[in-house]
């Protein structure tokens, strides 16, 4: 009896489960089936225990065939509501299942500083050739639990991932490896101290060049959330799990331009989350993933416990390989072959005795590859519209150019004190054949160790007028014979602004208040540089439409055409007082600034080309509203892929500065941005991680009007400044200078 | 207590009970066309939300050098009176255009109630008043209601002939309990600034309030 | 052509260039606050409705918004901005005359507003033109080391000059109206004092830029009236002696001409003093095509040499001093008239050499305020204004005299600006004293406290005049 009760039991979840996968308790004929489910259950003091047992079996049998059928026809949204099951397993049961034992870091269940993120030390055993072998690993991930309160679903808030940050440095300094679980459904959207961008993007520039292997498995990849653990050696995926740059109804929201309030029609959800591509098949085809770890029919749940096995098999295996890859060739074909040899599939004795222990040249290699690994995320079918032959004359030309700058900056920054004492020595006793033999030697010297400009500035600068503001140039905005009011003339009692005054004279300030008016992106480009340095580069890197959707292509036709450029991003060289930078520059009016797979090669080519001429690098951010979503995860790997290049542009002594203006949000705030150490705002500007619709919409509750003013990001402590946009170019020069030091590169 | 520190609450209440509303007039606060958006017996919302940053109901449009500029409510109530002639009419600085029937919240009563009840202090000339630097540092760090003066302490900054003048407190001492005035709006001579409650005065106006409280639905 | 002119104004000028409109057959429009709604300048006018309608009330004087919508509402034409004001704001008169329904600014061309505004680059021009200006920075400094020697350098050369007790001023470049300026006898003060107003003009005006100029003890502060066309021609009507102020540099009592021989004993040729600074003014409204009226301030030092302080490109408030001593075909002409006139494309239509100078004119500026405490305003009621009426004076006032007048108390207290003029300085000082003993002023404060006017200092005051 007991037994069929619990039969009864799990018939009943599997139907229930079937329809909440489905999205409708009448799909396919599960109704029917719950219908005959419950005349059975109802029968169950009138049948013989045989006949229940027959009965439930037919019910089993046919559950079976249902369940097949829905795995068939799995939709990118039944995925999502896979994985917001409270049956799926969670973080919690790998801790018990997959591992040999484990001490929870940094709290206790509810007990913790953020109990949706735990971290724990836990050991891994595996039976080699008879013997048990146990190596030790760093657990990090996502606790969803199964409907606890106090997980908060999973949305880590800024201290959970500075948690999970902590406990990373202590796998670095222990030499273990890190097994990261992404359970998540993206970050909690708080500007509390240290805020969730400034957390996630700490999180990632760390990770970038964490000296330990870094495993990571993806069954709900929330965007920001789910980079804030991620960036990895090893990026596994469960296959019924998601990977998405929004949520699916927070996408719909945005695509269909609804209104707050109103109900997002559920047809909408449906198929954005199909746009999408979220499914662990479509990430391994876009390369976002590297492998792609099975489950059962619909989804793994908690007590799935042939599958926890299959997790320590891949998560060994995964582990094994990256450690390997940095030993050697060899070691690595080595490994492949008796896996292969292998009988069984996987399983506790299918593993092979490897250390997980790397020495010096090893981490070298190993951070070497993650490095490029993540260079290449995005990057196929990026081409310039001049086609191959272009990308080869820029390729060659940006060789040349790199021998040059080797020349000049490695070789003969050694020899440049030497050398420059013997000339010194020479010269100080110079007589007049002495000046004739160095002179061409001199110039030679002078050739490679020439600085443009920077050395000849006087230490202070009285500027003229007409230099401050380049007065050929008056926004276009400024033609118009009206006037507005200013935001804050009820607090500060301005008078209404004439508009040609305001957008001539005044650069868009009140004249009263100070308040910034929006100005076009063309003005920077005008006042901030120096008259007609601006060189741009790479301008025909054209965005793509990577998902093919219809509906975004024409958007992005249309973006083509309202701005005559080819992305939102545009990466040029320039000069400000004479100081060479190369910067790069999101602007509003190309898709409002989002950062896709094409704005986050130019931004890495960008900071290649600011470390090859050893030159400044500055990101001036017009505005970004966030990753583009049109390119799902592709978008969102930009934001480690970002990362990574500013951590190696700043690790070989560069110089990066970040300015924002008008509204910057979410993913590249949340990393290649808010990872700069100067980050400066232009006043009236927002900056923040989630705007004020999606916090109201995630944690219900209202945020104050000035919640991401540049004025509070200054208080949090999120950047170091706030510029008057007239003084934009006076300030960036004295950044530069005070920051950057004589060599306006660091060392 | 003295005498004419009770308040004859029965008689003010019903007072209130008789009338329980307030008419604030809306006037154009510069030249310009108007279009009007309500009509008279209208509900009209004033600042809502949790930081009182939603706007209220839009009254009125006011065009002035091609600036369409929305007028909303600032206080709950109806409209009680709309100027119809003017629509769609170029008024004058000043013009009185509508008025909005308010129905007294209790807070409200309670402090009319109390303007009885406490030392006013008035402006002594027609000007606009600041409150003194000092002053205004302690009511933004400890609440306006924990703030105390006595005789002799620069209370106010007072602007006048495009001169700034300090203005000193002379009265008993107490605590500032209500203010009446909004800093740098033009004061009338006479007209109380604040409102001070003398330590002995706590018992009564925390009377007023409970009372007002029990009383008033 | 007929204009409408919409006077930008309040007070006396209001009514004085509603006259002037009224002479030449303009018509025109009042604007006023409701602080002003007693004064003379809308009781005279507020008769009219409808499409008659003259006075038009405004939120502000000071926002340019309320003037061009009335100006638009009621055709106006041209705009007046009187003094104060909008009269040297060179964005306005920009903005009036280049909008979609442009209007006539009466006033310079807004270049010459802007250009001549700049002090800096005034004096930058004056120099190019070999005009002298007070020895001192002629771009703002921000280089501490560089400040330094340019104080210690004109320190000594005041030294060398024998004056015995070198002094300099610091001032904010950005600044203006009296604000930022610090004074330095010894080098050895001057960092500190170099540092203090360089952070004062940063935080006050977002600019650490430093101007510094030699300070002038004993002087004699002249002004220059020009006449200009938008022809070309340009004519003078002579100097006034605006030497005494009151605290805050008002001036309250002017006189022409510049100076009198007959009351000092100068240490140098005045009348040849005199003609160089008008020569000067000339050659600088020559330079940058003036074309209104205007006036040009000078300090003229103890030994007699002038240096240009700056340009006024407005009508100021003491311009009937001058025209009082100037005859054009033995008639005193109206500087008010001329200007809108001239703003209008007119010619002046007459040659220097047709002006006559003759006699003195003093000016008071009658002021309700308490001369004994740093000339605090009083405000209150007043309860009668009379003043004598002599073919020898004038009296332009918005001080109603039929009614009580409250003082508005968001402007300056003026009452009332007196004219008496002679055929000598010593004349016009007789008649002036009787004309201020003739003057009756009464009110109270609102606590009844009689009035107080500054009729006594101005009384005390004539005998200085010119005498320096």
């Amino acid at each position: 009896m007991q037994e069929i009760r619990k039969r009864l039991t799990k018939v009943e979840e599997r139907i229930n489960y079937i329809g909440q996968v489905k999205g409708s308790a009448d799909w396919g004929n599960i109704d029917s089936v719950a219908q005959r489910f419950k005349g059975v259950q109802d029968a169950i003091f009138d049948l013989s225990a045989e006949q229940m047992a027959e009965k439930i079996h037919n019910l089993e049998e046919e559950l079976a065939f249902l369940e097949e059928r829905a795995e068939e026809s799995l939709t990118g949204m039944d995925r999502v509501r896979i994985v917001r099951s409270p049956l799926r397993f969670s973080l919690k049961d790998i801790l018990e299942n997959v591992y040999e034992d484990y001490t929870e870091l940094g709290g206790e269940e509810e007990d913790s500083i953020d109990a949706s993120m735990v971290c724990a030390k836990a050991t891994v055993s595996a039976i080699i050739k008879g013997k048990t072998v146990t190596q030790q690993v760093m657990v990090i991930g996502h606790e969803k639990g199964h409907g606890e309160e106090y997980r908060n679903g999973g949305c880590s808030k800024p201290w959970g991932n500075e948690k999970a940050l902590r406990f990373m440095m202590v796998a670095q300094t222990e030499g273990i490896p890190i097994h990261s679980y992404i359970f998540t459904p993206g970050s909690f959207p708080t500007e509390d101290y240290p805020g969730a961008g400034q957390q996630i993007a700490r999180n990632i520039y760390a990770m970038t060049k964490l000296e330990v292997p870094i495993i990571s498995i993806i069954s709900e990849g929330g965007s920001g959330g789910a980079e804030a653990i991620g960036c990895s050696d090893y990026r596994l995926m469960f296959s019924h799990g998601y990977y998405s740059v929004i949520s699916p109804e927070g996408g719909a929201a945005i695509e269909g331009k609804v209104r707050e309030g109103e109900k997002i029609p559920a047809e909408m959800v449906e198929s954005c989350a199909e746009r999408l591509k979220i499914s662990a098949a479509d990430n391994l085809r876009l390369k976002t993933i590297d492998r792609v770890v099975d489950e059962p029919v619909l989804g793994a749940k908690r007590d799935d416990f042939e599958f926890f096995k299959r997790i320590k098999y891949e998560m060994i295996r995964a582990t094994d390989e990256v450690v390997l890859k940095t030993k050697s060739l060899r070691a690595f074909r080595n490994y492949e072959m008796k896996l292969k040899r292998s009988t069984k599939e996987f399983g506790d004795d299918a593993h092979i005795d490897v250390s997980w222990e790397l020495n010096r040249d090893e981490l070298a290699r190993l951070l070497d590859m993650r490095s490029k690994k993540y260079r290449q995320m995005g990057c196929e079918g990026l081409c310039t519209k001049d086609g191959i032959l272009g990308c080869l004359a820029n390729r060659v030309k940006e060789k040349s150019s790199k021998y040059f700058y080797n020349i000049r900056y490695d070789l003969l920054h050694s020899h440049q004190k030497q050398v420059k004492q013997v000339m010194h020595d020479v010269t100080s006793e110079s007589s007049a054949v002495i000046k004739h033999v160095t002179g061409p030697l001199a110039g030679i010297f002078g050739f490679f160790t020439r600085k443009p400009d920077t050395e000849r500035l006087p230490a202070s600068r009285d500027l003229d007028r007409e230099e401050l503001y380049d007065n050929t140039y008056t926004s276009p905005l400024a033609n118009e014979d009206r006037t507005i009011t200013c935001p804050n003339s009820e607090q500060s009692g301005c008078k209404d602004l004439w508009v040609p005054d305001l957008y001539g004279q005044f650069g868009g300030v009140c004249e009263n208040c100070g308040h910034h008016f929006p100005l076009e992106y063309q003005w920077y480009l005008k006042n901030l540089f120096d008259r007609d340095s601006i060189r741009e580069f790479n301008s025909k890197i054209s965005a793509r439409n990577p998902l093919d959707s219809p509906a975004f292509e024409k958007r992005l036709q249309d973006a083509f055409k309202k701005t005559g450029r080819r992305s939102a991003m545009i990466t040029f060289d320039a000069r400000v007082h004479g100081v060479e930078v190369v910067v790069a520059m999101l602007y509003s009016n190309f898709r409002n600034g989002t950062v896709g797979a094409t704005e986050g090669e130019k931004f890495v080519q960008a900071a290649e080309r600011a470390r090859m001429m050893r030159r400044p690098l500055l990101s001036y951010v017009h505005t970004t509203g966030g990753i583009r979503i049109q390119e799902g995860t592709l978008g969102v790997t930009q934001m480690p892929k970002c990362t990574m290049a500013v951590r190696e542009y700043v690790d070989a002594g560069g110089l990066y500065m970040v300015v924002y203006d008008n509204n910057s949000y979410a993913g590249p705030v949340a990393s290649f941005l808010g990872c700069s150490y100067y980050q400066f705002a232009i006043r009236s500007s927002r900056v923040g991680f989630a705007g004020p619709r999606v916090i109201r919409d995630t944690t219900g509750e209202d945020i104050p009007p000035d919640y991401h003013s540049a004025r509070n990001a200054l208080k949090r402590g999120h950047i170091q400044g706030i510029w008057d946009r007239r003084e934009f170019r006076t300030n960036l020069h004295k950044s530069l200078m005070t920051m950057g030091g004589k060599s306006l590169y660091y060392r | 207590m003295s005498q004419h520190d009770t308040v004859n609450y029965e008689a003010v209440l019903s007072k209130f009970r008789e009338d329980p509303f307030t008419y604030v007039d809306i006037h154009a606060m510069h030249t310009g066309q108007i279009r009007f958006h309500v009509h008279e017996g209208d509900q009209v919302e004033g600042l809502t939300g949790d930081f009182r940053h939603i706007k209220g109901t839009l009254l009125c449009e006011l065009t002035r050098e091609r600036n369409q500029k929305p007028i909303h409510c600032t206080t709950k109530g109806e409209v009680s009176f709309v100027n119809k002639d003017l629509d769609g009419k170029f008024v004058q600085a000043g013009e009185k255009i509508m008025t909005i029937r308010h129905p007294l919240k209790k807070r409200e009563i309670i402090e009319q109630i109390l303007r009885k009840v406490l030392v006013p202090f008035a402006a002594p000339e027609k000007a606009k008043y600041y409150f003194a630097m000092d002053i205004q540092s302690r009511i933004e760090k400890f609440g306006q209601r924990s703030v105390s003066v006595k005789a002799g302490d620069e209370l106010f900054t007072m602007s006048l002939m495009k001169r700034d003048t300090p203005v000193f407190y002379a009265g008993e001492s107490g605590l500032i309990h209500s203010v009446y005035f909004k800093q740098g709006q033009s004061m009338e001579q006479g007209e109380p600034l604040v409102g001070i409650c003398p330590p002995e005065k706590i018992a009564v106006v925390e009377k007023v309030i409970t009372r007002v409280k029990a009383e008033w639905e | 052509m007929k204009a409408k002119v919409l006077i930008a104004n309040r007070g006396e000028i209001a009514i004085r260039i509603a006259t002037a409109c009224e002479d030449l057959g303009h018509d025109f429009i009042m604007i006023y606050t409701d602080a002003d709604k007693d004064s003379e300048h809308v009781r005279r006018y507020a008769d009219g409705s409808g499409k008659e309608q003259k006075v038009w009330r405004i939120s502000s004087y000071t926002d340019p918004n309320e003037i061009l919508s009335i100006a638009d509402h009621t055709s106006c034409t041209a705009i007046h901005p009187g003094y104060g004001f909008f009269s040297e704001d060179y964005r306005f008169a920009r903005r009036v005359t280049i909008r979609d329904r442009p209007l006539i600014f009466i006033g310079p061309k807004w270049e010459v507003i802007r250009d001549l505004g700049d002090k800096i680059n005034t004096k930058k021009v004056a120099n190019e033109l070999g005009i002298p200006t007070i020895p001192g920075t002629s771009a703002p400094i921000y280089n501490e080391m560089e400040a330094e020697s340019v104080a210690a350098k004109l320190l000594n050369e005041q030294l060398e000059q024998g004056i015995t007790e070198p002094s300099i001023l610091v001032k904010a470049a950005a600044g203006g109206g009296g604000m930022g300026i610090e004074e330095v006898r010894r080098i050895e003060q001057f960092r500190r004092t170099y540092r203090e107003v360089k952070n004062y003009a940063k935080r006050q005006f977002g600019d650490g830029g430093v101007l510094i100029e030699t300070c002038l003890r004993d002087y004699n502060h002249l002004e220059v009236q020009l006449l200009c066309s938008q022809h070309g021609e340009q004519l003078h009507f002579g100097t006034r002696n605006c030497t005494i102020q009151s605290t805050g540099r008002q001036k309250r009592l002017e006189a022409a001409p510049g100076f009198d021989d007959s009351c000092f004993d100068y240490a140098f040729d005045s009348k040849e003093v005199l003609a160089q600074v008008i020569d000067y003014s000339l050659k600088l409204a020559a330079h940058v095509h003036y074309d209104n009226v205007g006036t040009w301030e000078w300090i003229v030092a103890r030994n007699g040499q002038p240096y240009l302080l700056e340009v006024n490109t407005r009508i100021q408030v003491e311009n009937d001093v001058s025209a009082r001593i100037s005859f054009y075909k033995n008639k005193q002409p109206n500087l008010l008239r001329e200007q809108i006139r001239v703003a209008l494309g007119e010619k002046i239509g007459y040659s220097q050499r047709k002006v006559v100078f003759k006699g003195a004119c003093i000016e008071f500026r009658i002021v309700a305020e308490d001369t004994s405490r740093d000339f605090a305003p009083w405000i209150g009621k007043i309860t009668r204004f009379e003043f004598p009426k002599h073919d020898w004076s004038a009296v332009y006032t918005q001080v109603p005299s039929d009614r009580t007048y409250d003082i508005p108390s968001d402007f300056d207290p003026n009452l009332a600006l007196a004219l008496v003029w002679g055929d000598s300085i010593a004349q016009a000082k007789e008649r002036g004293r009787a004309f201020l003993k003739e003057v009756s002023i009464q009110g109270e404060t609102s606590s009844g406290e009689p009035m107080m006017t500054n009729l006594q200092y101005l009384n005390d005051n004539i005998e200085r005049l010119l005498t320096f």
